[in-house]
Formats: structure tokens, C-alpha cells, sequence
């Protein structure tokens, strides 16, 4: 038997279950509710002992890991753009608000992220420019990577001036509506030896974290799900944000890039808005981040958004960046988040020198 | 995914069994919230159960009505062709008076006058026969 086998190394410790049949008068949510109960009854669990959600990443490690899988493809792909006008590729976005207590508000998914800026600019002083720099910095990035969607060089003053999305937010502070899909292979690393790949890239460490379903049950609008996946993929690694040369940052807004870099580690909170200013996420700074433009300014074509920040620090650490390269990369990050923050997951990756 | 004609309706909510008692007072006028028996949580998001304890021993109460502004954003791009109309106007995270944040939008008043901390109170307004939204003015 051998090592990646799941054998002996997964073992079911509760199980639950609701009524079944006909069961009138409750809801979908309430059934799951009530299984989940039993099951964290069932396995002497706390609530709070559990609630991860995944990503395709994290996900295919552990099957290549627990020996469910030999060979991973992990693939998205959607055409935000194109396959629809903008407003109903608006509206689709926004049809994953919650049917009843946010959509007949007229809630845009731009509305969600806006409300936690704006919470963080009036309890630690962020300012719109900070937020703008992030723009102007990945839109520098951007420039130099080919097949980027926008490369045009942009200032603070053309962020501002771009016109109201949902206040505190520009069009510019917002991410592109695109086009795309990337693709993976994993394998064990044993079977990338036997392959012979030239310069494999491994999953270092994985963290994630759930912590709600809608903005109004979040339970803090200014520090996110990502303090918890981080810390929980820095142990696995067993390295910490200031082992970090790269990072690939969620950012489907500038300030949310701001709170993330906050969670992350790589600043205590609260001081997102003065890091960025300072030039700490770019080169020559603590952690060059979204090296290919991000969300913002290479492309996000909604569910691989971040797919494309993997494929970014996985080149980086291979050092096939050319003139963008972060000199010397062998450990990066990428998180990623979805849902208006509720699902949180990181991933560290590294070249064979990190293991 | 949804059609252009459907795009320029305005959604509606449709009730679950968990919460037909929270829409059934707002047609009434008033805002149900749930009481738990056993820790004493109070939440506006209806389930089944309480979200802290998950005691099923939950009975509803009207809230008072009036809250706090936590954080808020002007829409000026409508998330679709139905709140095209509309814009520009306030969506509000609103902590209530007994505890839960619940997510509405301004009425009675421009959308520049919201602030954090603004004392805010319920208004229930119609917006077909069958459903009422709560949504808040300036207290």
C-alpha cells in the first residue's frame, strides 16, 4: 500500500440526517441545518470546529494526496463579456445576491465590496487615492504583461475622475468584466519526478475559511475569512507572510485588495491604505502583488478570476516573467475569495528549493 | 441565467416557509424578528433554528423599528436595467435597535444625506399587492 493511499489516513466521525419524505413547512436551509446539527452532535463537535469551504487547488491536492486521484485538471472558464450585454452580466453577478433580503434592494455585487471600504476608510482613515494607487500600480503591472486586457498607464487623478460606480467606488477601482480560462495539472510530486517536469511547483500549504452567507451576517465588514485560511496555510508551509516574494491578491475592487493584504499578514490592520501608498506591493516593495494586473487590469472573466493569479505566481516562480520577474521567487501566495467574502481560501505555493 | 425581458423586471422575494411570517408583518407594518428562548439571540435572517445555539425554541417580536447606519453606499450603476431608474439611491447596512444588521436602502430623503451612525427608523412600503419591504428614512 502505498503512501498516498487514503487508506487509514480519512475517517468519517459523525454522521446526521434530517427528515426525509415529506417533510411540509420546511425550507431547503432548515433541512441542512438540522443534518449538520446531528452530524456535529454525532461527532462530539463544536459548530465552530468546522466551516471550510475549498478551491479547486486546495481540493486537488488533497485527492492527489489522499490517493482519490493521480493526475488533477483543474479548468474554468466563462465569457462575461461577450456572452452577454454588460447589464445583464451585471445583473447575473447580481443574481447571487440573496433572492429575498438583498436583490429587491437593487444591490449590485460592486455595492457589497463598496460597503466594507467604505466601513474601512471610516475606522482606520483609508483614503480613495490609496485606494486608487492600487489601480494605477496594476495597471503599471499590467503593461508588462503580454495579452493583458487594459495596458493603457492611468493616474490616481483618472481613478477619481472616472465617474460614481457605488460610492467609494470609481469605475477604476472596480475589475474588468472579460473573457478567459486557464488550466492545471496537478500530480503527486512523486509522479512529476517520473514525469521529468522541468520545474514543478508545489502546493506548499492550503487554508480556508467560511464565515457567512450574506453582507449583513459578516461579522466584521473589515477583517475577512483570509486572517483564518492564511494562518492556516502559513502552518502547513511552515512559513510566514514575510517568507513571501509574490502574491497573487484577490482583487475584484482596489480596497479590497487593501483588506486582504491586511489579513494576509503583510501589514498590521488598518495599515493597508498607507502599505500601498508606500509601494509595498509592487516591486521593490514587501510583497509584489497581482505582477501580471489582477482582476483590475488583466483580465476577470468571473468564476477563473483567480485562476489567473495562480498562473501568475506559478510563472513567477519558475522565473518565466521576463522583464515583469520578481528576481529570486521560490515562495508565493495566491488567496482568493468569492461571494461577497464569505469564502476564503489561500494556497502556498514553491519551487523545489522551498520544500 | 436570466432573459433581457426578465432583466428589466425588479426581482421580487419569494418566500420560504422560513420566512412567510417575516413578509406576512411587513404587509402588516411591522418588522418580525426572532427571539431565541434559550440564549436570548435575536436574528433577522429567518431559519429554523438560532444561529448561535441552534435552539429551535424561537418566537418572533416586532422590532422597534429604529437602527444605526453601519455602512453605506450610493448606487450610481444599477445592477440591471430595473433599478436604472432609480439610481442614484442609498443601500444601508442597518444595525437594529435589538441587535441584528439587516441590508435595506434609503427612503424619504437624497441619497448624499446618509451618514454613519445616522439614527434611521423602519418604513414599510408596498411595492405590489403582495409584498412590503422595509426599508429606512432618517429618525
Amino acid at each position: 500500500m502505498s503512501d498516498s493511499s487514503l487508506r487509514g489516513k480519512a475517517a468519517i466521525i459523525g454522521i446526521g440526517m434530517s427528515p426525509v419524505g415529506k417533510v411540509p413547512g420546511r425550507s431547503p436551509l432548515w433541512l441542512a441545518a438540522n443534518a449538520a446539527k446531528k452530524a456535529l452532535v454525532d461527532a462530539g463537535l463544536e459548530k465552530h470546529d468546522g466551516a471550510t469551504a475549498s478551491t479547486m487547488f486546495n481540493i486537488g491536492a488533497a485527492a492527489i494526496h489522499g490517493g482519490l486521484a493521480k493526475v488533477v485538471l483543474v479548468v474554468a472558464s466563462d465569457s462575461l463579456m461577450t456572452g452577454l450585454t454588460p447589464d445583464l452580466a451585471l445583473r447575473s453577478l447580481t443574481e447571487s445576491r440573496d433572492q429575498q433580503y438583498e436583490m429587491p434592494f437593487g444591490i449590485p455585487v460592486a455595492n457589497t465590496f463598496a460597503m466594507t471600504a467604505h466601513r474601512h476608510m471610516k475606522e482606520f482613515g483609508t483614503t480613495a487615492e490609496q485606494m486608487a494607487e492600487v489601480a494605477v500600480i496594476q495597471r503599471r503591472h499590467a503593461a508588462r504583461t503580454p495579452g493583458a486586457q487594459q495596458t493603457a498607464p492611468i493616474t490616481i487623478d483618472d481613478v477619481l475622475n472616472s465617474g460614481w460606480v457605488t460610492t467609494p467606488y470609481h469605475k477604476l477601482d472596480c475589475s474588468l468584466i472579460s473573457d478567459g480560462g486557464a488550466a492545471f495539472i496537478l500530480t503527486s510530486a512523486e509522479h512529476a519526478r517520473e514525469l521529468g517536469a522541468a520545474k514543478p511547483i508545489y502546493i506548499l500549504g492550503g487554508g480556508e475559511c467560511y464565515t457567512h452567507e450574506h453582507i449583513f451576517l459578516m461579522p466584521s465588514l473589515t477583517t475577512t475569512g483570509a486572517v483564518d485560511s492564511s494562518r492556516r496555510a502559513y502552518a502547513m508551509a511552515g512559513y510566514g507572510p514575510k517568507d513571501m516574494h509574490v502574491a497573487g491578491v484577490y482583487d475584484c475592487f482596489t480596497g479590497t485588495v487593501i483588506m486582504m493584504l491586511e489579513d494576509l499578514g503583510f501589514c498590521p490592520k488598518g495599515d493597508g491604505g498607507r502599505f500601498v501608498a508606500g509601494g509595498q506591493m509592487t516591486y521593490g516593495g514587501q510583497i509584489p502583488s497581482n505582477t501580471h494586473g489582477g482582476l483590475l487590469s488583466f483580465a476577470h472573466p468571473g468564476m477563473p478570476g483567480s485562476l489567473f493569479h495562480f498562473h501568475e505566481v506559478i510563472a513567477q516562480l519558475r522565473g518565466q516573467c521576463g522583464e515583469r520577474q520578481v528576481p529570486g521567487a521560490e515562495i508565493g501566495l495566491v488567496h482568493s475569495l468569492g461571494a461577497g467574502f464569505a469564502t476564503n481560501a489561500t494556497t502556498i505555493l514553491g519551487t523545489e528549493n522551498s520544500l | 441565467m436570466i432573459s433581457s425581458e426578465d432583466a428589466k423586471r425588479k426581482p421580487v422575494p419569494t418566500p420560504d416557509a422560513d420566512s412567510a411570517a417575516l413578509w406576512r408583518g411587513l404587509r402588516d407594518g411591522v418588522l418580525l424578528l426572532q427571539h431565541c428562548g434559550d440564549c436570548h439571540n435575536v436574528q433577522y435572517y429567518q431559519q429554523g433554528m438560532c444561529r448561535e445555539c441552534g435552539s429551535e425554541n424561537l418566537s418572533h417580536r416586532a422590532a422597534s423599528g429604529r437602527g444605526r447606519v453601519h455602512s453605506f453606499s450610493v448606487v450610481h450603476r444599477a445592477p440591471g436595467p430595473a433599478f436604472k431608474a432609480d439610481t442614484p439611491y442609498a443601500v444601508i447596512l442597518v444595525d437594529l435597535e435589538e441587535g441584528p444588521r439587516m441590508i435595506s436602502s434609503y427612503t424619504g430623503g437624497r441619497p448624499e444625506e446618509v451618514t454613519f451612525d445616522m439614527n434611521v427608523v423602519l418604513v414599510c412600503e408596498p411595492i405590489d399587492d403582495d409584498t412590503t419591504l422595509p426599508r429606512f428614512r432618517r429618525a
